[in-house]
């Protein structure tokens, strides 16, 4: 990204590191603002480097390099971020796929899994691990501004305890944290608000900005419906909350509901909802400051919704399956994968603060239909 | 709801709050029962004589009116079903019985082996009517355990037409033909396979494991249908010697075969070989999967988003696994993956989904079977080639070779097994 400036040092020491690999100079993504690269801009420096890590993890995962061969993707650079070849998200549910050596793993991301089903398995090297805290960091920025703010969890320290056996939200509640000080769990053991918790914490931060996070129904089953009964007041926060709207449709909550409901009942009124998956490092796709519901891609990622007919990238307006594609992910061929959400992208570079792509995310595909005599669904869900 | 659907549903809330309380449920009318043996007690079940003969006429009425139902009612929008019904057929019936009635010996005396009790598949909506039937046929008393998760379209409409046969049926029918639905019960499931004398498992392997579980009586028997795998093999220089019309009449035929269950069905095939000479089998390729396609087209088969998803990630794992040379995804609907010599899946990749493999001879097949393969449908080969495939496998695997069309075409020797001939037994009685 040679049109804006790098930090000195960082910046420097990564483009050499990355270099020896012929991977993307990474550092440079983290000098612009986020959600301040105009489009083109971005596609550009985002396929220069999509089209080096699909080299790169083709020489580097030999899996990678026959599904490559097998599905007809010569050496030559894609032309089009949408022409860059990508992965089936479940791949990594799958089969282990690394891009480098054992010993040089340092983390293993694993999405929660139902009882039963398989596990996304991502590996990251200490690069890579050290990319997904800066990048997040950088991401919420936007939202949070540089200062640590007071941080309410809308959760129960439970969920971090057993550092072994992680859910999502664990996962989730642990990547936050770093972002706020003075952290307090809303809840207790038994998932019920600790009113004398949540009150000492707006008695000592409730007068200034503080952070709240957590998962979407957990905010608004066991913080809003409480909070608004205790007649507390959290006018001054700013809450990210992710996990999805379905359960929550399946209570009538809509996004625009839950906005109008928790400002009205609590005084809240900047709330971010973010999409993102284990799956891509770094790919946490935030709600724009007008709220209304629609995400923006952070500065080294961005979606292509396709046509599931022909897998073309659909129009502006149509509805689609959604790809995301990233420059970070460097130990694990991750960096254009197909999901199986449904999306649509609204707008390029029209949103009132923000640039870049401004889409929904509209839920699941549905599952198909299991036929035949077999009592296990042979491709692992 | 339709009219008649209403009503048969009023009927079953109806009898379900008259009739007794329990974890065992009646399919037919709602009867609820507490335990297995209530409901062998129901059944008039004493572990000792079936009240009906093989070919008991009572019996063959009762499947006729089956049938009839099955021809005439809302199984009409379902082709497996249609052919259901033209099994069940009185004439089709009768003459399968003159059939084994004529390869009986005169000392033997052909009797009923009692009480069969079937586990069918949950989501093959319509197989257990098969093995019901012919267990029927051959005089026994059956009780099937109907899955929860059978539910689709096709079940119930199937359910209903046997309700409506079973309400027309001579009572010593009605009565000793039992479909039930009971959650995860393993007292009942213990009970059914300790009383019977037949026990009946439809797959996957997994279901099988865990039913054998339960024991059966010393003197009982089993039959399993465990995960099978099915294949088209085509004999290149027959395919190119082929008219358009043969061709395309070939086509159609592997869109039966193949698209009816949306390639779930054990029968249906997923990989596809070609044998001739390299110039024979690429000349083959190039045309088949083109009118294969057509036909999907003409057809208007579509699969859904979350199936095309499925086959894009079997796909990429056939690959990540060294197996696919290549992917050529024609469509969502047509996807054909080349594999070599290292080998193929048997996993079921989706619906439409086709390994192809090609071989200089027919011979070179046989190292590549085994017991999984049920079904070899086939085209452009002659009987000697078929016959001595078969004897040169020798049963390594596949239980029978039939023509590219008829895949799904259900006999009563299914997967090797006479079925008709496991549900009775033979009582030689010499004189003096």
């Amino acid at each position: 990204m040679s049109a804006v400036a790098a930090g000195p040092d960082a910046a420097t020491a990564t483009a050499t590191a990355t270099a020896a690999l012929d991977l993307p100079d990474l550092g440079a993504w983290f000098a612009a603002e986020p959600f301040s690269v105009p489009q083109a801009d971005k596609e550009r420096a985002l396929l220069a480097d999509l089209n080096r890590l699909t080299a790169h993890h083709r020489r580097a995962c030999a899996p990678y390099a026959r599904v490559l061969d097998a599905f007809g993707h010569g050496d030559g650079a894609a032309t089009s971020v949408a022409g860059v070849p990508m992965l089936p998200v479940r791949a990594f549910k799958t089969h282990r796929l690394a891009s480098v050596p054992d010993d040089e793993v340092f983390k293993t991301l694993t999405s929660s899994g139902t009882t039963g089903a398989a596990v996304s398995r991502i590996l990251l090297d200490k690069g890579a691990a050290a990319l997904q805290t800066k990048a997040l960091a950088h991401t919420m920025r936007a939202v949070l501004g540089r200062d640590r703010l007071p941080m309410l969890l809308a959760d129960s320290a439970a969920i971090v305890k057993d550092r072994r056996s992680f859910s999502a939200r664990g996962a989730g509640v642990l990547g936050m944290m770093p972002f706020g000080r003075d952290h307090v769990f809303a809840l207790d053991a038994d998932m019920r608000l600790d009113e004398a918790a949540v009150r000492g914490f707006l008695e000592r931060h409730g007068n200034a900005p503080f952070l709240v996070f957590g998962f979407t129904f957990m905010v608004w089953l066991h913080l809003y419906e409480p909070a608004r009964a205790a007649g507390l007041d959290l006018s001054n926060g700013t809450l990210v909350h992710s996990g999805g709207w379905k359960t929550m449709v399946d209570r009538a909550v809509d996004p625009a509901t839950f906005r109008r409901r928790l400002r009205d009942d609590t005084g809240l009124t900047r709330m971010h909802n973010f999409y993102g998956m284990v799956e891509q490092i770094g790919s946490v796709f935030l709600e724009g400051p007008e709220g209304d519901g629609t995400l923006y891609p952070p500065s080294f990622a961005d979606v292509v919704v396709r046509d599931p007919a022909t897998w073309e990238e659909a129009a502006v307006g149509q509805v689609g399956v959604i790809e995301v594609v990233s420059a970070l992910p460097t130990s694990y061929p991750g960096h254009a994968l197909l999901t199986e959400d449904l999306g649509v992208v609204e707008g390029v570079d029209d949103g009132p603060a923000w640039r870049g792509k401004r889409f929904r995310v509209l839920g699941r595909v549905p599952k198909a239909e299991v036929r035949g005599c077999s009592d296990t669904v042979t491709v692992p869900r | 709801m339709s009219a008649p659907e209403a009503v048969v549903s009023r009927r079953l809330v109806d009898a379900t709050t008259s009739l007794g309380a329990g974890p065992i449920v009646s399919r037919l009318d709602g009867t609820r029962h507490a335990d297995a043996a209530s409901l062998l007690d129901r059944m008039g079940w004493d572990g000792g004589a079936s009240p009906l003969r093989p070919g008991d006429p009572r019996a063959v009425a009762f499947l006729g009116r089956v049938s009839h139902h099955l021809l005439r009612g809302a199984a009409r929008s379902h082709p497996e079903l249609v052919a259901l019904g033209y099994f069940l057929r009185p004439t089709e019936l009768e003459r399968l019985l003159a059939d084994r009635a004529g390869r009986t010996a005169p000392d033997t005396v052909v009797v009923p082996r009692g009480l069969v009790f079937h586990v069918p598949p949950a989501n093959v909506d319509t197989i257990f009517v098969y093995s019901w039937a012919l267990s029927l046929l051959a005089g026994n008393a059956n009780v099937v355990r109907l899955s929860d998760r059978t539910d689709g379209a096709a079940a119930r409409a199937l359910v209903d037409a046997v309700r409506l046969a079973a309400a027309e049926a001579d009572p010593v029918v009605a009565r000793t033909q039992a479909l039930v639905g009971y959650g995860h019960d393993d007292a009942v499931t213990a009970a059914l396979s300790e009383a019977c004398d037949v026990r009946v498992l439809w797959g996957g392997d997994a279901a099988v494991h865990r039913l054998r579980g339960f024991p059966l009586a010393p003197g009982a028997r089993e039959l399993t249908f465990p995960d099978r795998f099915s294949l088209a093999v085509i004999g290149a220089a027959g395919y190119l010697a082929l008219d358009a019309d043969g061709r395309d009449r070939l086509a159609a035929g592997l869109f039966n075969d193949a698209y009816w269950f949306d390639q779930a069905a054990c029968a249906s095939p997923r990989l596809v070989v070609l044998v001739g000479d390299d110039a024979a089998c690429a000349a083959t390729d190039a045309d088949l999967w083109l009118r294969l396609a057509a036909t999907v087209d003409r057809r208007a088969y579509r699969v859904e988003t979350g199936t095309a998803i499925d086959k894009r990630v079997a796909t990429v794992g056939l690959a990540l696994d060294g197996l696919a040379c290549a992917v050529r995804w024609c469509s969502n609907e047509v996807v054909v993956v080349d594999v070599g010599a290292a080998g193929f899946s048997r996993v079921h990749a989706g619906a439409g989904t086709f390994q192809v493999l090609r071989l200089p001879t027919l011979d070179a097949l046989v190292p590549l079977l085994g017991r999984r393969d049920q079904t070899l449908t086939h085209a452009g080969l002659g009987a000697d080639e078929l016959t001595g495939l078969a004897r040169l496998l020798n049963g390594r695997g596949v239980d029978r070779m039939v023509p590219v069309g008829q895949a799904l075409t259900f006999a009563a020797v299914w997967d090797g097994e006479d079925l008709f001939e496991a549900f009775v037994r033979r009582v030689t009685v010499r004189p003096a």
